[in-house]
């Protein structure tokens, strides 16, 4: 009978601790603040002020073609601190572009693929002439050919 | 959202075709849950053969044999061998609906943010979109290492035929899939719960488990791989324990398309394999579906030379070199388990369940712990530091394989409370005809 009731306690505690009350909150609730929090939530991961690089990323795309080599300089040229961000996002929203990084998971420097691309997207940064000449400007960001 | 809709309402019919070409006799939740993800499966079926074969993907070239695909199950279907009656309605069910509800607004409540969607899964579904077909250049890049080019891609298919639906590439509701997914298992688990327990429980574990089958990643490939995987070693156990025939092929093909997920898929179905060798070595070959639908993928990306991150380098060497630190790796895991008390619940009903139903449910209790051993074995292999490896996975991981040990230990405390054995009284007993 014992363990009956311990059974029983088990049960009652497996219950307790599964059922999700925020899913069956969810219907009830206002989403407004949700949906801001998570349309923003990839640009907000990152140190840095990235909320218009998708949008930068949408006109680099409609001003280049499938098959184009293009790299990215951001302000921090380190992996851990927004350079694996910028490549991965470029990498999504550049989809038949071949986007090449700059530097590796171990900060080391790749200029080969600076040479090698016909774009260079620059963000927040300033440009220099040596980088290549300036396509188009805005959102942040300029897009340059080599 | 339209797209979206049409592309989960096509996969079901196709999927309805399939199941009751495989199972005559399914009705109710588990048939609509089956379709679902038999539909799913069929989706990547078709859209990989298409790749391999050089067809560039497009609405009609995909159509076409998903409607030959369906029309040929229509042809074959089976007479019933079970006369399953239909699945009582009970009020529990309504919070279940709710959470899910619950769950398709919070998956659709902005496209798709997780960081795995954008740098592995959606990516690789819109390159593929725009390729019209795997780009294999892209996956063999050194540089694009990142995506997990060895992952199977049965999800970014999943994703590319919605777009192909919509005519473009949009990520703002592909959140319903994973909806679906996490639905379709749910109906499962409620249809198969009530062929051997009476409504509340079958009812109430369905509530219990419904936030494990709800991933919080929507986007990712833990819902449908949690949703193949519990499907296919819940039918294994029907399997064993019913010797029903119908549940030797919904199992086997469940593990088969969960193989075609994740690394994670393929293995659980290593860890089913051998928990049925263990458990009745003379059935392994009935697992010969899964391995079918596995095996493409695994030759074609030995055949590219696509990494695997856990074994690259020298993985022997990371074994060896941390097995000295075992016990510290082991204490972490245990700080960072997710919901520590559940799994104490959990743990403490294996041990107040009599004897007797712990060895009645062997196939699940085996092939959990073996499949928690390959997930620990994997924090000695990667590569990566072993402390945020822990950090980023093992919730997800412990998540993956909650509901298939919640599901037997919950139904046999449910029915030792209850003094039910071997369920006498069920509500919707399976009838032999």
């Amino acid at each position: 009978m014992q363990r009956r009731i311990l059974a029983l306690v088990a049960l009652l505690a497996i219950v307790a601790l599964r059922i999700e009350p925020q899913l069956l909150q969810m219907p009830f609730v206002n989403h407004r603040v949700l949906s801001i929090i998570l349309t923003r939530w990839p640009e907000t991961q990152m140190p840095g002020d990235w909320l218009r690089f998708p949008r930068f990323l949408q006109q680099v795309r409609a001003r280049t073609k499938e098959g184009d080599k293009i790299t990215v300089i951001i302000p921090s040229m380190k992996w851990d601190e927004g350079y694996s961000y910028a490549f991965y996002r470029s990498s999504y929203f550049l989809t038949g572009r071949q986007v090449l990084p700059l530097v590796d998971a171990e900060d080391h420097s790749h200029m080969e693929n600076f040479y090698g691309s016909q774009y260079v997207m620059v963000w927040h940064r300033p440009v220099h002439p040596r980088m290549g000449k300036v396509v188009w400007e805005g959102e942040g960001g300029a897009l340059l050919e080599r | 959202m339209t797209a979206t809709i049409v592309a989960m309402l096509s996969m079901t019919v196709v999927g309805l075709c399939v199941a009751l070409a495989i199972d005559r006799s399914l009705r109710g939740p588990m048939l609509l849950g089956l379709a679902y993800l038999y539909g799913s499966g069929a989706i990547f079926i078709v859209m990989f053969v298409m790749t391999i074969l050089h067809i560039r993907w497009n609405l009609l070239t995909v159509s076409v044999p998903l409607i030959a695909v369906a029309a040929l199950a229509l042809i074959r279907r089976q007479p019933a061998t079970v006369n399953r009656p239909p699945v009582k309605p009970h009020w529990l069910d309504i919070p279940t609906a709710i959470s899910i509800i619950g769950f398709g607004l919070f998956a659709t409540a902005a496209p798709l943010w997780e960081w795995d969607f954008w740098a592995i899964w959606g990516l690789k579904a819109r390159l593929f979109l725009d390729h019209g077909g795997i780009d294999w250049r892209f996956l063999e890049s050194p540089w694009n290492a990142f995506v997990h080019p060895d992952y199977p891609l049965l999800v970014p298919f999943n994703f590319d035929f919605v777009a192909l639906l919509n005519g473009g590439w949009s990520d703002r509701w592909l959140g319903l899939l994973s909806v679906g997914w996490a639905a379709a298992v749910l109906l499962i688990i409620r249809g198969l719960a009530s062929d051997e327990s009476s409504v509340v429980p079958a009812a109430l574990v369905t509530l219990v488990v419904t936030d494990l089958a709800a991933s919080r990643y929507p986007g990712l490939a833990e819902g449908p791989l949690i949703a193949f995987g519990v499907g296919g070693l819940l039918f294994i156990r029907r399997a064993l324990h019913n010797n029903d025939s119908a549940a030797w092929r919904h199992g086997p093909i469940l593990l088969g398309l969960a193989a075609s997920t994740k690394n994670e898929g393929l293995a659980l179905l290593v860890s089913a394999t051998i928990a049925l060798l263990i458990i009745r070595r003379r059935d392994v070959w009935r697992l010969w579906p899964s391995v079918a639908i596995a095996a493409p993928w695994l030759i074609l990306r030995a055949t590219h030379y696509l990494p695997t991150d856990i074994a690259s380098g020298s993985a022997l060497s990371r074994v060896l070199y941390r097995s000295r630190f075992t016990g510290d790796i082991l204490s972490y895991l245990a700080a960072h388990l997710y919901e520590p008390w559940f799994w104490g619940s959990i743990l403490l009903g294996l041990l107040i369940a009599p004897s007797v139903m712990r060895r009645r449910e062997g196939f699940v209790l085996i092939a959990t712990v073996i499949q928690i051993g390959f997930y620990i074995g994997s924090y000695f292999a990667t590569p990566h530091d072993a402390r945020w490896h822990v950090v980023t996975s093992w919730p997800r991981l412990t998540d993956q394989m909650a509901i298939p040990i919640t599901y037997v230990v919950f139904l046999a405390l449910a029915k030792y409370v209850a003094a039910m054995k071997d369920s006498p009284d069920v509500e919707a007993r399976p009838v032999e005809s």
